[in-house]
This record gives C-alpha cells, sequence and structure tokens, in this order.
C-alpha cells in the first residue's frame, strides 16, 4: 500500500537553556497510521509532540504537515518564521490532546467543542453545535453538553477534549500522555475513545506511558531516550523482542511495575 | 446650651451636603468607567512583545505609585496650565484620578491575566487561535471574573478618594461641607453629616464586593433554571 505521509520530521533539534532535549529526531507518520511514543519521563517525548505544534520552538529541523513546509521557511541556510496567523492556521489542522485537559472552565461542555470551529473557521454556531452533539455522542457525553468542565470527572474532560479538538476536523491528532492525570478507574474510558478513533483511521501520533495500549493499537511502537530515538518497530517486536539494551532496560522497569 | 451635635443645623446642611454627594458619586463613576477601560490597554500594552511600550508603562506606573495622589491632582490643575494644557477643576479631577486608578488597576488586570495557567494558552493555541482571539475569548473573561473583587475595592476606595478633589476647588461633599463650615463654624454637626453620607454608601458596596467575592470563588457551574 503506497502510504502519504502526514508528518514528517527531518533533523529536530531543542535545547532548554543547556539541556538539548532532542538530538536530532527523523520521524515520519503515515496517513491513517497510530504511532505510539513510549520512553523514560525528560525523554523528550512531549517536548517532540509541542514542536509539532509549535508550542515550542525547535531551533533546528524541519516540520511538515501533509507535504507542506510548517513554521519557517529556509532560505540560504536562514530561517524565516512564518506569521502567527500562518501559524495559526497550521494548528487549526493538527489536533492536541493534553495531559491536564486544559479545557476552557468558563465555557459549557458545548461551548468548549464549538468555540474554535465558530471562531476560528466561521462556522455558523449551528452548524458547529450540531457536530458538537454527534462528536459528544461520539465519546460517549452526549447528556453533557450544557455541563461546565468543573462538573466532570477527568475522564469526562478529557473525553470532551478530545471531542474539542476533533471538531476542527483535524488531518492529525496529538495526544499528550493524555491518561497520566486520571485517576486509573477512568483511564479506560479515555483510551476506549482513542482505541474508537485510530479504527476510523485517524492518524495520531500518541505520547503514553500505556504500553498495552501502544501493544494493542499502534501501527508502530518509538522508544525514546535522551531526546534521540533509540528504536521503533512493530509493537510486538518492539515489546516481544527489543533489539536495544535501553529498550529492554525501559521495558522491563515498567512491565514489573 | 451648649451642644455639639445641633440637628437643626444638620437638616439646613444636608441639602447642600447631598448636592455636594452626588458630585462625589458622578466623579467616581465617570472616573472608575475611564479607568476600567484605560487600565485593560495599560496593562495590554505593558505586556507588549514591543519592549519599548513595556518601558513606557513601567515608568508610567512606577511614577503614579511612588507620588501621592493629592500631589498629582494638584500638578494637573496647577502646573499643567504653566505649560499651556488648561483644564477646568472638573476635567482635571477626572484627569489626575484616571490616570492614577488606570495604573493601579491595570496591575490587577496584569496579574489577572497572568493567573491563568499556562495550559489555557496551550489549548487556545492548539486549536488555531491567533494570540488576541485567545486573549478576548479564553483569557481575559476568565481574569476579569478573578478581578472582580480587587476592582470592586479599588471602586469603594476611588469613591473616597474624591475627596482629595476639594483641593482644587471641585464642589464634591467634603469641599461643600468646607464651604458651609466656613459659613456657620459647626464643625462637628457637617463633618460628622459627611462622614455619615460616605459611610452609609461605602458599607453596603463592600458587602455587594464580599458577596462578589464569594460568587467568583464558587466556580464555573451550570446555572440551575
Amino acid at each position: 500500500m503506497a502510504t502519504r505521509p502526514m508528518i514528517e520530521i527531518e533533523g529536530l533539534h531543542k535545547h532548554f537553556g543547556p539541556l538539548h532535549v532532542l538530538r536530532g529526531i527523523d520521524l515520519s507518520v503515515a496517513v491513517g497510521e497510530v504511532v505510539c511514543i513510549i520512553g523514560p519521563s525528560g525523554s523528550g517525548k512531549s517536548t517532540l509532540l509541542r514542536c509539532i505544534n509549535h508550542l515550542e520552538v525547535a531551533e533546528q529541523g524541519r516540520i511538515r504537515i501533509d507535504g507542506e513546509l510548517v513554521y519557517r521557511d529556509e532560505i540560504g541556510g536562514r530561517f524565516r518564521a512564518h506569521s502567527n496567523r500562518a501559524i495559526a492556521a497550521v494548528r487549526a489542522q493538527v489536533g492536541m490532546v493534553f495531559q491536564n485537559f486544559n479545557l476552557f472552565p468558563h465555557l459549557s461542555v458545548v461551548g468548549n467543542i464549538i468555540e474554535a470551529p465558530v471562531h476560528v473557521l466561521r462556522k455558523p454556531k449551528k452548524d458547529a453545535g450540531r457536530r458538537a452533539l454527534e462528536l459528544l455522542a461520539q465519546v460517549g457525553l452526549a447528556d453533557k453538553a450544557e455541563a461546565y468542565p468543573e462538573e466532570l470527572s477527568g475522564g469526562q474532560q478529557q473525553r470532551v477534549a478530545i471531542a474539542r479538538a476533533l471538531a476542527m476536523d483535524p488531518k492529525a491528532m496529538l495526544f499528550d500522555e493524555v491518561t497520566s492525570a486520571l485517576d486509573p478507574e477512568l483511564v479506560a474510558e479515555v483510551l476506549a475513545v482513542m482505541r474508537d478513533l485510530a479504527r476510523r483511521g485517524m492518524t495520531m501520533l500518541v505520547v503514553t506511558h500505556e504500553m498495552n495500549f501502544a501493544r494493542q493499537v499502534a501501527s508502530r511502537v518509538i522508544f525514546m531516550d535522551h531526546g534521540a530515538i533509540v528504536e521503533q518497530d512493530l509493537p510486538d517486536r518492539i515489546f516481544g523482542a527489543p533489539r536495544e539494551a535501553r529498550t529492554r532496560d525501559f521495558l522491563k522497569t515498567v512491565l514489573e511495575r | 446650651m451648649f451642644e455639639l451635635f445641633n440637628p437643626q443645623v444638620a437638616v439646613e446642611s444636608i441639602g447642600p451636603l447631598l448636592g455636594g454627594l452626588l458630585m462625589t458619586v458622578e466623579l467616581t463613576f465617570v472616573v472608575i468607567t475611564l479607568s476600567l477601560v484605560c487600565a485593560l490597554g495599560v496593562a495590554l500594552a505593558g505586556m507588549s512583545r514591543f519592549a519599548p511600550l513595556r518601558w513606557v508603562v513601567k515608568a508610567y506606573i512606577e511614577v503614579i505609585r511612588g507620588t501621592p495622589l493629592l500631589l498629582q491632582l494638584i500638578y494637573v490643575y496647577y502646573v499643567l496650565p504653566e505649560i499651556g494644557i488648561r483644564l477646568n477643576a472638573f476635567a482635571a479631577g477626572v484627569l489626575a484620578l484616571t490616570l492614577n486608578y488606570s495604573a493601579y488597576i491595570s496591575e490587577v488586570y496584569r496579574s489577572g491575566i497572568q493567573a491563568i495557567a499556562k495550559g489555557q494558552h496551550d489549548a487556545a493555541a492548539a486549536l488555531g487561535m491567533t494570540h488576541a482571539l485567545a486573549m478576548r475569548r479564553i483569557i481575559l473573561p476568565q481574569a476579569i471574573r478573578i478581578v472582580v473583587p480587587a476592582l470592586g475595592n479599588y471602586f469603594i476606595g476611588l469613591f473616597k478618594d474624591t475627596a482629595l478633589c476639594s483641593a482644587v476647588s471641585i464642589q464634591e461633599l467634603v469641599f461643600t461641607a468646607q464651604v458651609q463650615a466656613a459659613l456657620n463654624f459647626q464643625y462637628f454637626t457637617l463633618y460628622t453629616v459627611v462622614a455619615a453620607m460616605y459611610f452609609l454608601v461605602s458599607f453596603p458596596a463592600a458587602r455587594l464586593v464580599n458577596y462578589l467575592e464569594r460568587v467568583t470563588k464558587s466556580g464555573y457551574r451550570r446555572r440551575r433554571r
């Protein structure tokens, strides 16, 4: 099957002060692929995700989304940043879900979901509202449309956050440790929504500590450590027979838990 | 018989004093309205990415905070005419108070805006919102709710600070009392009535601010129908 890349990353470097958090990342995610990134904390997984959405700015490297070079041009070896408007337009095409949900507390569930479609995409409020209700049904929260985020459990909030991102009809979805802040009994409901999304063919890049999810849902698993991709492979190979010692050590630590 | 409080004087002076109170209230509303708007501009300018603008704002705030309000009033009324800016007493009072309160309230806004978690900015940005749109739709509505009690306190503070305008001959409550006292020397009676008038407005207003504080701290909920 010919696969068109949706996200392509080339030679990405990022520092936080003296800390070299991304050390030359090369990565390609094909349309419809579900790629899970695992690795110890501080390995740069979240930073990588945030660079893809330009929430962090990488000093070096290129990012292409759906074939387009995004966030800046390279002219004669020098970078020229795109306009804020152009950057926002790219972000509007890539959904992101955060560890801490980051729902807008002053807006109802429906208000959260229609906010960007109405004010960024300029969709009529009525259409956006109808779509919001469909998405709420999809994430199993049809009855919570009028509730406020504070009235919901963590798992429910995270499902709303997924619906909010989906309302933009994104080309790809980025998930940044979306179950890490949840009570254990609430993790499953969020993972179920993500599983369903993967089945529907969404292109997904998922930073996670949920090894079972990665094993069952991912088309490919990437192990990152110290700001670099150590190895990537089919989930069964990574979990069954990792080639690198660092991957083995990491999996041993997390799976023995 | 010698009496400190003279009820007859109190009754006779109540008319002029109410006139003064009306001017006090008018000043308060004009200045708070202007200040709430100007302060937002000052706060946003103070967080601008353009450094010289931030320096100007910083200098303005420090000068206002580092000098007495009474002096600022006197400066606007008596000194500005020497460089050709002639304002009547009311305009001078409004200008000086607005300059003063805009500086303080802008700091309230700034702290409110900065109290909004970074995750809110991230979420707005990730949805494709520009900085301006995120400010308007996501950050400011939450920030304003946070600062409502503080703004209420400034409102009450301003109501009392307008008394300083008597120094530039605005016929507000204190000035009116001074005029009356110069005629009948009934200081005790006049200033007691004036104090009662200030208190009767301030106290309920303070209760209202307390109530608003409780409401804004209670979180965002579905409206009960």
